[in-house]
């Protein structure tokens, strides 16, 4: 009887002392009210009696934003002013949108609801969105800013060069460069042009910069005298065209652009164009931590994974196809940052930046539309920067496309038709619009370009595409004593591509055919049969007609 | 001089406390016993009581205060669920933001959302205990054979509210369990498949779209849910509890050995003499006591009043478990994992520990795991005070012919049983692997769910012709089965991994 009391006194000052630590917990020992606390000694006396601690959000009902990040990045919020320089407690850096608009998450990503540091940063168990690294925050941009057009690398270079050799920097700022004057001349405050891309600015900029520079000639000895003067017209429009690169998220261009030069869409979708021998990246920066593995990876982050992935796919993803690219520190980081970019959110259509609204609706590309940018945003990955064909360690090299032998009797056409249709059964994809997204007159201007690199006038194709009409039985002995060896009994492939491929020998005409078989092709296995040679009897015209005539049964059903 | 209106309104004002004291509870603070007992029997909440309890009934080990403790996690969830409804929203991705925002947000919503979670495990625990107390001292018995069936629909009920609580967060966990949950309830076809009849004849689809109120786990199912979480079943569990103590005190109390009166010692409280003055209505209620009234031609030196002394040890066991729900409450927050997402199953999709032993089974066949078995076990469970209509050991922890060696060996019978049947099971695979083709009815019939089930009641039958005593035969068979369930439960929640395999530990998982 006398137990049962103890137990009750006992049971209940425990049940007591838990409470209270349940309450200290609650309203002392949580982590903003410990760092609003901080804050508010940090204060002038007047501005910390007006500061209250307490739970603070930025609350966007169109972007779906409950996001509490202020509660200790108070410096941050509304009519704070923060401690300048200090990690948690600074102001936000000057960006083009004002976080109050937007919130936090839409950018930096984490988890916006939660208060505590941990869940809030998103680096826990079961929170699907971690936060972007700052070293990569800029790719929270890519939320939004899916479409962002960027010129190619080397444009991007010339332009910057361009930029600092005509002195604009004396008087703009540009990236967090510039705007210094020289020494002993005055000054002019030129608008800052970080973001001009994506302002916009007066195409007539030159005209009303040279009549300055006139009329200053006259008067002074100022920058509008001795920083300006004339710029070539090319000149002008590569300046231009970096100028509307610059939309105030530099980094984010430049790896764009790397992402775009190396070739990487040649096997990788991104928003519905690209090829699809690897896996779609336009959700990769979303990947959920937590259904990977890192068991490999230095860090259980995205970044890490990925800039371990760059530099031994297959070690990473065990049977990955992807060829060691051998990039350097500098490429890996870049392309890490613009994976990390390639997120999507679904924001109402008001919110959307005029870069997407561009693109999807109104079929604006994201790259320049070039031969050359295509070939090497495109094609250059397998095919080579000059269309030599590229052999990376352990992977079959890829065809020459520029090989003059071959440019000489491919016909427009049937380049076109290999293009769209792509070879099934081999790496190559169809770039049609509805498989790899490519439009006609992009594939046209592929295709005029790689006869610039080829250096070789498209074939006429005058005669009838299969005029063809031999001996199919003789050819059969004649394929097996001289074909088959390498391109294997039934024309399945072995050292030698495939011929029995249907997309092939629908595209190909009889002259090509008969054409490559009697000129062979430089540069390959491939021998000219026409030709006398140790190694093989020369064929006669009707023989290599018969040969064809056998290949030709290979497209009948079976 | 008589008082003035102003002194008598400061008097009354004076003694306010006392008056509103008395108005509640109608006769003041008792000071006799005989005060309690009235006060005891005019109370609407304490006349639940007994007036006098037997002295065997506080012996810690006569129940371990395994039923309160169950009442008291109950009476925790009831409060902090009322508290919790106040933020949670019943609707998809509302609710989850509603959770994140109960965690991370409302004033101690974390803590009070912990001891919700913490208090519903401690009451399913508290449950079966207390069902393996009641069994085990056979105090099922005659008067209290109803009890114990009642008992058996509040064990279902508990389930049932523990289960329904599983969807609200609206997370990957809750969706993938209930996902598991509502395909065991749709099991019935495994059997209606195999005789081909589905499509005219399909209870088990029609229970899942009962449950779920639509084909998928969508708004309707969680409304569903919310419904019987909030609403349908603690009303019904609430009546239930009121018949469950209602027929204690009409039954007589606790259940008790014929010779507990000997087997107590002397009261450490003076006895009153109680019956002594003029009979009151406390006769006449207790005339309608089935048997004899304890006062009535026997001395009631081994009964204490109920007040004070039952109501301490009642708040002690009552403090205690709160106190284990709120230090459990401080030191593991309840789980939230990410958004309900249909597109990504969790692999492996578990349900509430208390139900993977069934999902054990259900891995062999899903009727038998999760329809057949369990069905079965209810029934048996709900006709043992029915069967068993022995009196020998009645109040006696393993009361009865064969005793506690009968239970250790029933027990060292099962847990050998049911561990050769899953180890084979786990090495060597069942039907399904070795014949490809053999047909379902066969797997659903013979697999180790059913094996099991037959070897524990071929035991048991045996316990009965040897000791020629159908508690034998019980005691052998609820052994068995506690068993059987404890080590499939610990294979589900520990050794099953990703596609349901085996593994030793968690940390031998497969990466995603």
């Amino acid at each position: 009887m006398r137990a049962n009391k103890i137990l009750l006194l006992v049971a209940s000052l425990g049940t007591l002392a838990l409470l209270l630590v349940a309450v200290w917990r609650e309203n002392v020992d949580r982590d903003w009210r410990r760092i609003q606390r901080d804050y508010r000694s940090r204060l002038e006396r007047e501005a910390a009696a007006g500061f209250a601690v307490q739970l603070r959000q930025l609350y966007v009902p169109d972007l779906g934003a409950t996001d509490r990040c202020i509660s200790c990045h108070v410096g941050m919020a509304p009519g704070e002013h923060g401690i300048a320089g200090d990690p948690v407690l600074g102001p936000h850096p000057d960006v083009a949108h004002d976080p109050a608009d937007f919130g936090c998450v839409v950018c930096h990503d984490g988890q916006g609801r939660a208060t505590e540091t941990a869940d809030a940063h998103g680096s826990v168990m079961h929170w699907p969105h971690p936060m972007l690294p700052a070293r990569h925050a800029w790719a929270g941009c890519g939320s939004c800013h899916t479409h962002v057009a960027v010129p190619r690398r080397v444009e991007l270079a010339q332009g910057l060069a361009l930029v600092e050799r005509n002195d604009c920097l004396a008087c703009h700022v540009l990236d967090g460069r510039g705007g210094t004057l020289r020494p002993g001349s005055a000054g002019v405050a030129a608008p800052d042009l970080s973001r001009v891309g994506a302002r916009g600015f007066d195409r007539g900029w030159y005209d009303a910069h040279l009549a300055r520079h006139e009329t200053a000639e006259a008067e002074t000895n100022g920058p509008w005298r001795t920083s300006f003067g004339p710029i070539a017209a090319e000149d002008r429009a590569l300046i231009e065209a970096y100028l509307g690169s610059r939309v105030g998220a530099p980094e984010l261009v430049t790896a764009k652009a790397t992402f775009h030069e190396l070739g990487c869409r040649g096997c990788h979708k991104v928003a519905g164009v690209g090829g699809d021998d690897g896996p779609d990246l336009t959700h990769v920066g979303d990947k959920d931590p937590g259904q990977m593995d890192f068991h490999r990876v230095p860090e259980r982050t995205l970044a890490s994974w990925l800039a371990a992935h760059f530099r031994d796919p297959a070690a990473i993803v065990p049977g990955s196809r992807m060829p060691e690219m051998g990039l350097d520190e500098r490429q890996i980081e870049l392309l890490t940052f613009y994976m990390l970019s390639l997120r999507r959110s679904d924001q109402p259509e008001a919110y959307w930046p005029k870069d997407r609204i561009r693109a999807e609706r109104f079929g604006e590309r994201e790259f320049a539309t070039d031969g050359a940018t295509l070939w090497g945003t495109f094609c250059a990955a397998c095919h080579g920067p000059s269309g030599e064909g590229m052999r990376y360690p352990g992977a079959a090299a890829f065809p020459a496309a520029a090989n003059p032998d071959f440019l000489a009797i491919a016909s427009d056409r049937f380049l076109r038709e290999t293009i769209v249709h792509g070879r099934p059964g081999r790496r190559m994809p169809a770039w049609g619009e509805s498989e790899g997204g490519l439009r006609r007159a992009e594939i046209d201007a592929v295709i005029a370009h790689l006869r610039s690199l080829g250096g070789v006038p498209a074939p006429r194709e005058t005669e009838p595409l299969r005029w063809v009409d031999g001996d199919a039985a003789a050819g059969a002995g004649l394929y097996a004593q001289a074909c088959a060896s390498c391109h294997g009994e039934r024309g399945e492939g072995k050292e030698g591509p495939a011929l029995a491929n249907p997309r092939f020998l629908a595209a190909a005409s009889a002259a090509y055919l008969v054409e490559s078989i009697r000129r062979g092709r430089r540069g390959t296995s491939m021998p000219a049969f026409g030709a006398a040679s140790p190694t093989h009897r020369v064929l006669a015209d009707d023989e290599i007609v018969s040969i064809v005539s056998f290949m030709r049964t290979w497209e009948e059903p079976r | 001089m008589s008082s003035t209106g102003i002194q008598r309104f400061g008097e009354n004002l004076r003694t306010l406390p006392r008056t509103l004291r008395e108005a509640v509870s109608r006769t003041g603070a008792p000071t006799t016993d005989r005060a309690r007992s009235s006060f005891v029997f005019g109370n609407l909440f304490l006349h639940l009581h007994s007036v006098r309890v037997h002295l065997w009934t506080f012996r810690w080990s006569t129940t371990w205060g395994l039923g309160i403790a169950a009442l008291s996690a109950f009476l925790v969830t009831l409060v902090t669920g009322i508290l919790l409804m106040f933020y949670y929203k019943p609707y998809p991705d509302a609710a989850y933001w509603s959770v994140k925002d109960i965690h991370f947000v409302v004033p101690t919503g974390k803590f009070i959302r912990n001891i919700h979670r913490w208090a519903a495990q401690v009451m399913v625990f508290a449950v079966f205990a207390h069902m393996a107390r009641v069994f085990y001292t056979a105090s099922y018995r005659k008067p209290r054979e109803f009890n114990w069936v009642v008992g058996m629909g509040l064990l279902v009920l508990t389930l049932g509210l523990s289960f329904t609580g599983y969807l609200l967060p609206w997370d990957q966990l809750a969706y993938w369990a209930i996902t598991i949950g509502a395909n065991i309830a749709q099991s019935p076809r495994e059997v209606t498949d195999a005789l081909g009849v589905t499509a005219t004849f399909d209870p088990g689809g029609l229970v899942r779209f009962i449950l779920l109120g639509s084909e998928e786990i969508g708004e309707e199912a969680l409304i569903r849910f919310y419904l019987l979480h909030v609403m349908l079943l603690p009303l019904l569990l609430g009546a239930l509890l009121g018949v469950h103590f209602w027929r204690i005190r009409k039954d007589g109390g606790l259940a008790r050995p014929a010779d507990a009166d000997r087997r107590v010692a002397e009261s450490p409280v003076p006895v009153q003499p109680t019956f002594t003055d003029a009979p009151r209505k406390t006769y006449q209620l207790a005339a309608l006591v089935r048997g004899t009234s304890p006062a009535v031609g026997r001395a009631p030196e081994k009964t204490v009043p109920a007040m004070p002394h039952l109501f301490y040890a009642e708040l002690a066991v009552f403090m205690l478990t709160i106190l284990v729900c709120v230090a459990l409450s401080l030191v593991s927050d309840a789980p939230l994992k990410e958004h309900a997402n249909p597109a990504v199953p969790e692999n492996p999709a578990k349900a509430p520990w208390y139900f993977l032993g069934l999902q054990e089974l259900v891995a062999y066949s899903a009727f038998m795991g999760g329809m057949g078995l369990p069905t079965l076990v209810v029934i048996g469970l709900t006709l043992i005070p029915l069967l068993d209509r022995e009196t020998d050991g009645t109040g006696e922890w393993f009361g009865g012919p064969g005793g506690l060696p009968l239970v250790l060996r029933s027990a060292a019978f099962g847990l050998v049983t049911v561990i050769a049947i899953e180890a084979f099971a786990i090495r060597f695979g069942w039907l399904r692997e070795w014949f490809p083709d053999v047909p379902q009815l066969v797997v659903t019939f013979v697999n180790p769910g059913t094996l099991l089930a037959l070897a524990y009641a071929a035991y048991s039958l045996l316990c009965v012709k040897r000791y020629d005593s159908t508690r034998a035969g019980a005691l052998a068979l609820f052994t068995c089965f506690l068993c059987g369930f404890v080590v499939l439960t610990i294979v589900g929640v520990h050794f099953r991994g990703p596609n349901w395999s085996f593994y030793w530990s968690p940390a031998d998982w497969p990466a995603h």
